[in-house]
């Protein structure tokens, strides 16, 4: 989860995309950022409802440090994943609650592949991280 | 092969259009095909000269609209070699057909019948059998046709004397393989059961005669025939047809009403509540006219030879899955493991590709495969040689750049 690039410099990457073609390849390259869960993590209650493909989001907000895993079986979502999760890593739970994680993501110019089917599913993983 | 769809394409602009750049390449013809010329100026013309309602008989404009619309009732009978036109109910759709005759034959059914349908159903030919199965007590079977849809003989111990109802599709919409039909519907009619044929995958590509098949009811959209959407029929056998209670009641459907009692117009308008979907009919008649003046046989062999091509280039490649049969389907569905289906359609449509990635309304058949979902490319009559090609080429640059080293 350290390995996480910076925030900025995914928004400036994913916003450099002129076609839906990069957008692909760059979300791929962002999926392998992801540190993966384990077979045991991917529980059931661990599921995010909504989402057209799975994904998994452990959040442990104990004391003020916030620790959020996540996976997806696609690889695509994957890369949506590192994204949210550089964003929110590190900020506590009142800069969270204040954020506009939807504006902050419609803003990555990710088109389709946050839109239709797929929104359902970012707005339940937005609602999870917002608790 | 002597056909060419270049001649053909001219007749859907669609077509030829530009998607993220890339020449649209559309394979998702089953869930939806695109409308010739002349379907769209059927449906203008409607509008344009004769728009009023129907059966009222009470101005020039509804006697035009009326005949219009009872000439498309003729056309969808000859398209399907109906006995009589009085036998095809207008229903918005393959779904709506099956919920009217699930609700319709409700009263006929006892706790402890049978309601037959097999494994490779859409879920529009599986939940409301499962629903009518909850509200009645009755029993829903599963017979377990295999992903290659032959016939074994172990399948007509799944007929049964409680059969009150076998429900089957033609094709499977997500597989593409053909069910056993004729071999069921002997068993089925051993038994005295209602029959019922989901068509909905078939007649885009297979000349119908619900005389031949000889079921109870044959049911099918528009949308996916060239025609427009919201528009589907049921045709039934007039004893079929007789017993069905009506699913919705109103308007159109009566002969004469008191605040005590309402008796009932005759077939076909007693099952036909409402203004009718009159520029879907008479969409889907022009639907029908432009399937009829090709030569049909030459458009299905086409369209296999298409799935065919998909087939042997994939067939050949260790990490795709296939799980359409080899030949005499006009689709392919795949899957490559360790990729989602999801992430394959997104690289496709980036390119221009369009498919559909997914369950396709088909969750126990894809249980039953052990997959989540797939990829499925499915071909009209449009589809060209390269088209086919083209999808095969940016599927494996699509495995290329989705598989990890």
């Amino acid at each position: 989860m350290t390995d996480l690039p910076p925030y900025n410099s995914i928004k400036q990457q994913l916003q450099a995309c002129r076609s839906k073609e990069e957008t692909f390849k760059a979300l791929v390259a962002l999926s392998k950022r992801l540190t993966r869960l384990t077979a045991e993590e991917k529980t059931e209650e661990n599921r995010v409802k909504g989402c057209e493909s799975a994904v998994w989001l452990i959040i442990d907000n104990k004391d003020d440090t916030y620790s959020i895993k996540a996976d997806s079986d696609a690889k695509l979502m994957r890369g949506v994943l590192v994204a949210i999760l550089s964003l929110v890593q590190g900020k506590t739970k009142t800069e969270r609650q204040k954020m506009d994680l939807k504006d902050e993501l419609e803003s990555l110019n990710l088109g389709s592949y946050l839109t239709q089917s797929r929104a359902n599913g970012i707005l339940a993983i937005i609602e999870k991280i917002k608790k | 092969m002597a056909f060419d769809p270049h001649s053909l394409r001219q007749d859907f602009p669609i077509l030829s259009q530009q998607a993220y750049d890339h020449p649209l390449v559309y394979l998702d013809n089953a869930a939806t095909t695109q409308k010739p010329l002349s379907v769209l100026d059927a449906i203008q013309d409607y509008y344009r000269s004769f728009n009023a309602n129907v059966h009222r008989g009470a101005h020039y404009l509804s006697d035009n609209a009326t005949t219009r619309f009872e000439q498309a009732r003729d056309t969808v009978a000859r398209f399907i070699n109906a006995p009589e036109q009085s036998h095809i109910i207008w229903s918005k759709g393959t779904t709506e057909a099956i919920n009217m005759v699930a609700y319709g034959l409700e009263h006929l059914l006892e706790k402890g019948d049978e309601i037959l349908i097999t494994s490779l159903e859409h879920h529009a030919n599986l939940v409301p059998w499962q629903q009518l199965a909850f509200r009645t007590g009755a029993r829903l079977r599963i017979l377990p046709l295999t992903s290659q849809g032959e016939w074994e003989d172990e399948y007509a111990s799944y007929f049964t004397d409680r059969t009150r109802i076998f429900a089957t599709t033609q094709v499977s919409n997500a597989i593409g393989v053909h069910t056993p039909l004729q071999a069921m519907l002997t068993q089925a009619k051993q038994h005295n059961a209602f029959t019922l044929v989901d068509g909905a995958q078939a007649v885009a590509h297979y000349p119908i005669d619900v005389q031949a098949l000889d079921c109870d009811f044959y049911v099918f959209s528009g949308h996916k025939m060239y025609g427009p959407t919201g528009i589907g029929v049921l045709y039934g056998k007039s004893h079929a047809l007789e017993v069905l209670i009506p699913y919705q009641t109103g308007g159109e459907m009566v002969q004469h009403v008191t605040y005590q009692s309402t008796q009932f117009n005759t077939l076909p308008y007693r099952l036909e509540a409402g203004t009718p979907h009159i520029e879907g009919a008479i969409g889907l008649a022009a639907a029908c006219e432009f399937l009829t003046q090709q030569d049909r046989h030459a458009l299905l062999a086409w369209e296999q030879s298409l799935a065919h091509r998909v087939y042997t280039r994939l067939h050949k490649e260790s990490h795709v899955a296939i799980y359409s049969p080899e030949k005499h389907t006009t689709l392919v569905s795949l899957s490559v493991p360790n990729i989602h289906t999801l992430d394959l359609n997104a690289y496709l449509d980036s390119q221009g590709i369009a498919v559909r990635a997914g369950s396709h309304c088909a969750h126990p058949l894809m249980s039953q495969l052990g997959v989540a979902g797939t990829l499925r490319a499915s071909f009209a009559c449009y589809n060209t040689l390269e088209e086919a090609d083209r999808f095969c080429d940016v599927l494996l640059e699509a495995i290329d750049l989705l598989t990890d080293e």
